[in-house]
């Protein structure tokens, strides 16, 4: 059984992490990624082409990661295939041991490197939810029974620092409704901003685990700000950053990000942690953030 | 209306054989709205392709503000008005939309045809310079649920039940200088004081209506839309 399920089920504060397959046929580093996590976080999200960028798929990498005993968050993304082919890739996924699966919409093919591929969008992420819990009751979206079933912990993402926030708040609703038992959030960089969010949707009573990316550079803060959607990272922190020497960085970086989980800690139920390739920081963030 | 806008004359004149002798067609609707076909700019691309060698036996435009897509009108105006001319011709170049290209060779029997236009959506004239487009022509119309705006269309991915997490301050992650789809609906319901309609699931879209090609069939006041989805029939009256 899924120990991320158990866990969240259990109310437990769980740590999960991230690696993002290879353009190509070698999962060696990717792996390696894998590996210093082990140890740290109960389950591991594998991005479905992320960015629109041509990559190995989530399902070979997340199957990879079955095979060591680690646990997968399988990524699926609506972008790239149509309902049969999303209902196929579930059943296959769970035929390979692949127990958690997070539902999202996936970035516009334009955003990537194939940017005269025709966007699919078949079903977008509610509906996705809704056709894997049906995979799970028996059933495939047009009501034919299956003749046997899967059973998936099913997941989705909601970005709370959105202005309005408010049609984020009511798609989480519906995604709730469509059977999504956990949700993972785009980075956290203001905890009050996390609160107001945590505030307007406690009562939903479904665990949200925060995202959380490692902060490197002022710089990197800035072109966020400028172009991720739903990032903010308040100018104190991006001083903060500014004010320090680049040998301090890493230092500087276990120091903010173990910050920011110990004041979101109490507001969510678990972190789900970004490296973007300083993953040997992860560790120590988690002993700083008085998590392990 | 269809909207249309001409292809660059180098790819017209390459889809041209040497001493191909061309008729050129105009439509007095839409790609004359859209000034990629209206009767101004018949006449130019007869003129132009005369200048560049081209034998042009003829150009003709349906009068102003009638379709070229209307079968009838273009029968009697190629094979009556215009017979001398285009019985001279090998082929037709035509700037219209896709319809029309196809009336042009219903009303000739098969006559060759050349697109001179791309066609590139269904839109509203908003002025007398700019047509967007607000509708997919999905065959399915969800709009009721959206206070009026279409989200298969205003949605860079027709996202049915709300927003991606792509929008920065209500523009889109295809193009920031777009307005996020999910935003305008969002602020127009809000408008309404309709939101808890955005909190309705909205269902996968049956994509069998949008199926091609389709066809609509009237009689009296019955109406039957042919799709892969079946014939849908309806009554216009009690
Ligand atoms: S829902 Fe379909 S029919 Fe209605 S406006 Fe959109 S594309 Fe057109
Ligand atoms: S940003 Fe808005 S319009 Fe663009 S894809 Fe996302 S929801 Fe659709």
């Amino acid at each position: 059984m899924s120990k991320l399920k158990e866990k969240l089920e259990k109310g437990q504060f769980v740590i999960t992490g991230e690696i993002g397959p290879p353009k190509g046929v070698n999962l060696e580093k990717c792996l390696n990624d894998a590996e210093t996590l082990r140890d740290y976080v109960t389950a591991i999200n594998v991005t479905d082409q992320q960015s629109a960028v041509l990559r190995i798929g989530s399902m070979a990498v997340a199957a990879r990661l079955v095979q060591r005993g680690l646990e997968p968050v399988y990524q699926l993304t609506c972008r790239d295939r149509n309902r049969l082919a999303l209902q196929s890739d579930l059943l296959s996924a769970w035929a390979l041991d692949i127990q958690n699966v997070l539902c999202i919409t996936g970035d516009h093919p334009t955003l990537g490197d194939h940017k005269e591929a025709k966007p699919v969008y078949d079903l977008d992420s509610v509906q996705l939810l809704h056709v894997a819990k049906g995979l799970n009751q028996g059933y495939d979206m047009a009501d034919h029974e299956l003749d046997s079933s899967p059973d998936f912990f099913l997941g989705a993402v909601v970005t709370p620092g959105l202005d309005p926030v408010e049609p984020q708040v009511i798609k989480m609703k519906k995604k709730i409704d469509a059977g999504c038992r956990f949700f993972q959030t785009q980075a956290v960089y203001s905890p009050e901003k996390f609160e107001d969010f945590a505030n307007k949707t406690r009562s939903f009573g479904v665990p949200v685990i925060a995202g959380v990316v490692i902060l490197k550079s002022a710089a990197m803060a800035k072109y966020m700000n400028e172009n991720v959607a739903g990032i903010s990272v308040p100018d104190s922190l991006i001083s903060e950053m500014a004010d320090t020497p680049k040998e301090d960085r890493k230092k500087k970086a276990v120091e903010v990000t173990a910050r920011i989980i110990r004041q979101v800690k109490p507001l969510c139920q678990g972190v789900h942690i970004m490296p973007l390739g300083w993953d040997e920081l992860v560790p120590q963030i988690i002993k700083e953030a008085e998590l392990s | 209306m269809h909207a249309t806008i001409q292809k660059p004359m180098n790819e017209i004149i390459d889809n041209l054989k040497a001493g191909e002798k061309v008729f050129v067609v105009g439509c007095g609707n839409c790609a004359a709205k859209c000034h990629s076909g209206g009767e101004p700019e018949t006449k130019e691309m007869a003129e132009r392709l005369r200048r560049r060698g081209v034998t042009v036996t003829g150009c003709a435009c349906t009068d102003n503000g009638v379709s070229l897509c209307k079968l009838a009108i273009v029968k009697k105006m190629l094979n009556e008005t215009y017979k001398a001319e285009t019985e001279q011709a090998d082929s037709f170049l035509i700037l219209a939309c896709g319809q029309g290209i196809h009336t042009v060779m219903d009303a000739t029997e098969g006559g060759a045809v050349h697109a001179g236009c791309d066609t590139i959506f269904g839109g509203e004239t908003v002025n007398d310079d700019y047509i967007t487009e607000y509708c997919s022509l999905c065959g399915e119309c969800i709009v009721e649920k959206t206070g009026g705006l279409c989200p298969v269309t205003l949605c860079a991915k027709g996202l049915l039940n709300g927003p991606c997490g792509g929008a920065i301050n209500g523009k889109c992650e295809v193009d920031r200088n777009r307005d996020c789809g999910w935003q305008l609906i969002y602020d127009r319901l809000r408008e309404l004081g309709r939101l808890d309609e955005m909190a309705e699931y909205i269902t996968p879209k049956n994509n069998s209506k949008w199926s091609r090609p389709r066809s609509l069939s009237m009689s009296g006041s019955k109406a039957t839309f042919k799709s892969l989805a079946g014939e849908h029939t309806v009554s216009n009256v009690d």
